[in-house]
Order: structure tokens, then sequence, then C-alpha cells
């Protein structure tokens, strides 16, 4: 929670349930989300970040619980709320049958007038304004996610929802959309909220984030300090590695577990990682790559530990 | 207002929208450049039993009898071509996904759903008209004008409507078309909200219709005293505009009926709709 917790909450949620027929989806989720936040949503296939984003965006009715977004109860003033909020849930699915300019101008007149210059605006952020007049049915899935991201940003929201924002792209397409979600957050001042079950994604994006398994929180804060906290191996690529091999092997808090390739495994205590890094500098050994070993399988395995289920 | 226009909009971007439209233009005209070509046998068929007792002359096969002709004939047709538009207007925007940016803008569901009825009755109402102008401007200009030999309904005989008359009765007897065809938009409406994909909803429309019309046009006491409780009986009231007297009582009973049921259908497609989980 570091360097957050004096922000204002943005999106709260308080005991959020749903269930379907006997299965609880999500059950009694409590997140808390600043003014600013990168916030990455983590958790399996099935976890219930979908289910938790639908709730937050109107489209599932909660069992029990609510959520508070702006300080306001999303059901009772939902109409001022949503004219500040935006998202993409799943994949973003457009009119196929109009263009992308007219699809952002009927999604976008719903929530207030929208100019034309405004519609262009938005469609030159995502690299789609040569494409405006072309209907939608002719772009490619990576160009409707870009769409989706343009219509999201088409009202300037406050806090904008996205749900696996990366997901069937290809790695090109995946940076971008990486890069325009930190352009957002960085210039715009927008909160983002967006779910994945790609740790090393929300990593690169993310300033906070929480970890959801079958519906319940595992574990929410800032992303550097949750994972230096779980994380304990790194590979480090030193020279001259023997004296990075002797260095490490004095401390403390360090094990080195192999050498491959030049590389160096070592399993780093908690809370140590930037100190070797130091170290390591400071005795004159020139360090190429020095990079954790971070696996959503890991983390999960982590943050769940003493759980039978994972 | 703006919901309606958006909602009319993407109606008439697509061209689903339009095969109703092409399919009444072609089966009407059609149908009227046939009756020109077989006039004479027409006529003879027409005129054959009124003949033996009455003294019949003038322009018997005119635009307003072709009109009528159309009309009787397709009171099953229009049904299927509203069900088509009617029946994707919600559903619709499930399949395609559209759904979820839709329903997460400020609007409420209420006012979505309103909108999209509308724009639902816009379309019925469109469609009606256009079977008008279609039925009846090309049939006057291919038959002329005249009195109107009309069936007298539910009973054995002839109806004849001077022609000064028959405008106004027409316009009525669109009127009312539309009206019952309001109940079948309402039908595939209500059905659309409940499903997520389109067919579901036409073909269920297109089932209650046909049932119910096999219903109560079966000829056993039971399917009779069942007659009163479907809707379709009252669906062609739009023909006692072409009686002699004009019912007005059993037309005001027929368009109450009707219009219970479409407010009925709304009703419930609104609540239904208004509380529904979008899992799509």
């Amino acid at each position: 929670m570091k360097g957050s917790s004096r922000k204002e909450v943005v999106l709260k949620t308080n005991g959020l349930s749903k269930r379907f027929a006997k299965r609880w989806a999500v059950k009694d989720l409590n997140l808390e989300v600043h003014r600013g936040d990168v916030f990455g949503f983590l958790g399996p296939n099935g976890a219930g970040k979908s289910t938790t984003i639908r709730m937050i965006l109107t489209l599932l009715r909660p069992t029990a619980g609510s959520i508070e977004i702006f300080g306001k109860d999303l059901h009772n003033k939902r109409r001022s709320v949503l004219s500040r909020v935006c998202g993409i849930v799943e994949k973003p699915d457009f009119y196929l049958y109009l263009s992308a300019f007219k699809n952002l101008d009927i999604l976008g007149s719903m929530t207030r007038s929208i100019r034309t210059d405004e519609i262009m605006e938005a469609l030159d952020a995502v690299g789609l304004k040569s494409r405006a007049f072309e209907k939608v049915k002719t772009f490619s899935h990576g160009m409707k996610q870009r769409l989706g991201i343009a219509q999201a940003l088409l009202t300037k929201p406050e806090l904008i929802v996205l749900d696996e924002p990366t997901s069937g792209l290809d790695p090109q397409g995946m940076k971008e959309v990486r890069e325009l979600i930190k352009k957002l957050s960085m210039e715009n001042e927008m909160t983002i909220f967006l779910s994945s079950h790609l740790l090393s994604e929300v990593e690169l994006v993310a300033t906070r984030m929480a970890v959801i398994n079958h519906g319940e929180l595992m574990v929410q804060g800032d992303v550097s300090e949750l994972l230096e906290r779980e994380t304990t191996e790194y590979s480090i690529q030193a020279s001259p590695l023997d004296a990075a091999i002797k260095l490490i092997g004095d401390l403390p808090w360090a094990e080195v577990v192999s050498t491959e390739n030049g590389k160096i495994e070592v399993h780093v205590s908690p809370g140590h990682s930037s100190e070797l890094n130091r170290l390591l500098v400071t005795h004159d050994i020139d360090i190429s790559s020095f990079y954790p070993h971070r696996t959503l399988e890991d983390f999960f395995l982590k943050v769940t530990e003493g759980t039978s289920e994972i | 207002m703006k919901l309606f226009w958006l909602e009319i909009y993407k109606t008439f971007s697509r061209w689903r929208t339009y095969i109703g439209f092409g399919f009444i233009a072609l089966i009407v005209i059609l149908t009227e450049v046939v009756m020109k070509l077989s006039a004479g046998e027409i006529v003879n068929r027409m005129m054959r039993s009124p003949q033996k007792d009455f003294l019949i002359f003038g322009n018997v096969l005119n635009g307003w009898f072709v009109t009528a002709f159309i009309m009787n004939s397709l009171h099953f047709h229009i049904p299927f071509l509203i069900a088509l538009v009617a029946g994707d207007m919600v559903s619709g925007e499930a399949t395609s996904g559209t759904v979820r940016f839709l329903l997460i803008r400020p609007p409420s569901r209420y006012r979505i759903i309103t909108a999209k009825y509308v724009a639902t009755l816009f379309y019925t109402t469109g469609l009606v008209i256009f079977l008008g102008v279609v039925c009846i401007l090309p049939g006057l200009a291919l038959f002329g004008s005249g009195d109107l030999i009309a069936h007298h309904y539910g009973k054995f005989g002839i109806v004849f409507i001077p022609e000064a008359e028959i405008p106004i009765r027409m316009l009525f007897a669109f009127l009312a078309a539309i009206w019952s065809m309001t109940t079948v938009a309402s039908i595939a409406f209500l059905l659309s909200t409940l499903v997520e994909n389109s067919i579901g909803p036409i073909i269920g429309t297109m089932a209650v219709v046909v049932v119910f019309l096999v219903i109560g046009n079966f000829p056993f006491d039971f399917f009779w005293s069942l007659k009163p409780y479907l809707f379709t009986t009252y669906m062609v009231f739009w023909q006692r505009f072409l009686d002699d007297p004009i019912p007005w009582q059993e037309i005001v009973r027929s368009a109450t009926i009707l219009g219970l049921h479409s407010f009925g259908l709304f009703f419930i497609a609104f609540g239904a709709y208004a509380r529904k989980d979008i899992k799509s």
C-alpha cells in the first residue's frame, strides 16, 4: 500500500459476492483501487475476474455486497458514476456493419455529445485514424482491440476497466496495448483496472494488484512490494562469474542454486534483491542481466501457500 | 429521444431490415401484374355468384379491390417479416457481443429497452405503411378506381362500399393493421429479451402465431371456446373497416384487447431485461 494509502479511493468493493445456482463465482471480495493506479487484477481462468468486472460495470447484479465508485454507491448512482467510467468486457465486439467512426459515435453519444474531432482524436490515439470510415468487419482482432480502447478513451473517463486487454494479440499488439495503458495512466491521469491471467503482463504495467482465485481474494497491494515479498529466485548474468559466486556464497540471505551457461541461479530472501544488485556492482562485478523467475503459477503457489487447492 | 434515433440508425443500417420491404414490393407488384394480365378471368370468377342476384356494372377489379385482396392474402406473411427484425432487436446485441458495450453506458436498461421497443414499433409501422403504399398506388395506376366489393366479415355475403368512402376506410384499416402487427412485434420483442440468439425469437413468434391461428380455426367446440382468449382472433380486425355498417364496438374491443397484449408483453420484457444478468 506504500505510496497510495493517501490517495483517493476510486473503486471499492465491499463483500462483493456473486452466486450462479449453487456455485459462488465471487465471494466476499474487498478491493480498493486508488486514483492514478494501474490496478492489475490477476487470477487463473475461471477465478472470477470477469464476473467481478461485469459486476463493476453493471452487467451482473451482485448476490451480496456493494460497489462504490468515486465514493458513490454504484447501484444508487449508476448514471452519474458510469458517465465517468468506461471499459471493455472480454473481447471488444462492435457493430460490424458500421464503420469504426460510426461505432464510436453511437457508443460515445450514449454518454454525452461527441464531436467529430473527438472521435478522430481517439482513433488517432490508437492508430486507426486512416481506417476511420471502413466497416469494422474488415478489421483484425488487434484492430478491434485497439478500437475498443479508443471507445474507452472517447468520453475521457476517469476510470477504465479492461478485461484481458491483450488477449488474442500478437507480441507487437500486446506491446502496443501495454504502452497505451501506461501512457493513459501517466499522461491522462486515468485510473486503470485491468484483469489478466499473465503475471508478466501485469508486472510490466501495473502499480498495484490483487490476486483472486476460486472467487476469493488471495492478496492485494503494491506490485513491487508483493513480488519482492514473494520472489526468491533470480537469474544473474555477471562477469567475472567466479567472483560473483563467491560473493553470493558469503551472504547469509542468498544461496547459489546452480550455474549454467554463464548464469547464476540464486535464491534470495525476500527484500534483499536490491541489496544483492548493489553489492555486486560495488564489488566491480559487471551485471549483464538480473531478473526474477516469476510465473503466475509460482506466484499463486506462494501466495496461496497452505491452501490445498493450488 | 437520442437513444431512439441511435436504434433507428442501427436498425436501418442492416440489410436484414430491408428484406421485409423487398419481399413486400416484390410479391405485391408481382400479384398486381398477374392480376392485370388475368383480369378477365378474375372478374368472371368474382362475379359468377353475385351476378345471379345483382346487376353489376362499372370497374369491379379496381385498385381498392386489389389492395383488400392482397391485405387478406398477406396477413400471415407480414408477422414473419416483423418478427425478423423485432426478434433480433435485443438478442442481436447479445449475439454480436455489443450488448456489453451498450449496457455499461450511463443510460439505464429501462431507457435502452424502451428505445429499442419504440424503434421496433417504428419499423412495424413503416412496414405496414409501405405495404399500403405499394398496394394502393400501383393498384390504382394499373386498375383504376371504383366502388369496392368486399366479403362480408363472418357472413356469407358481399358488401358494396362507395368509392368516396374507400380512402378513409382504407386509412383506418391500415391503422388497425399497424395496431395488430404491434402485438406480433411485442411477442418477438419479448422473446428477444429472453434469449441470446435471433433465431429463437423469430421461430418462437411464428410458432405462437401459427399455433394460435390453427387452434382458433379448428372446427371443434373445445377450440371454439378458446378462440376469445387468442389474440389472433382479433388480429384481422382491420377487415371490419371494410364492413357495412362499420361495427365500431367490436373494433374498439379488438383494439383494446390487442393493445393490452402489446402493453403486457412489453411490460414483461421491460421487467425481465432490467434484472437480467448479462453473461454473453
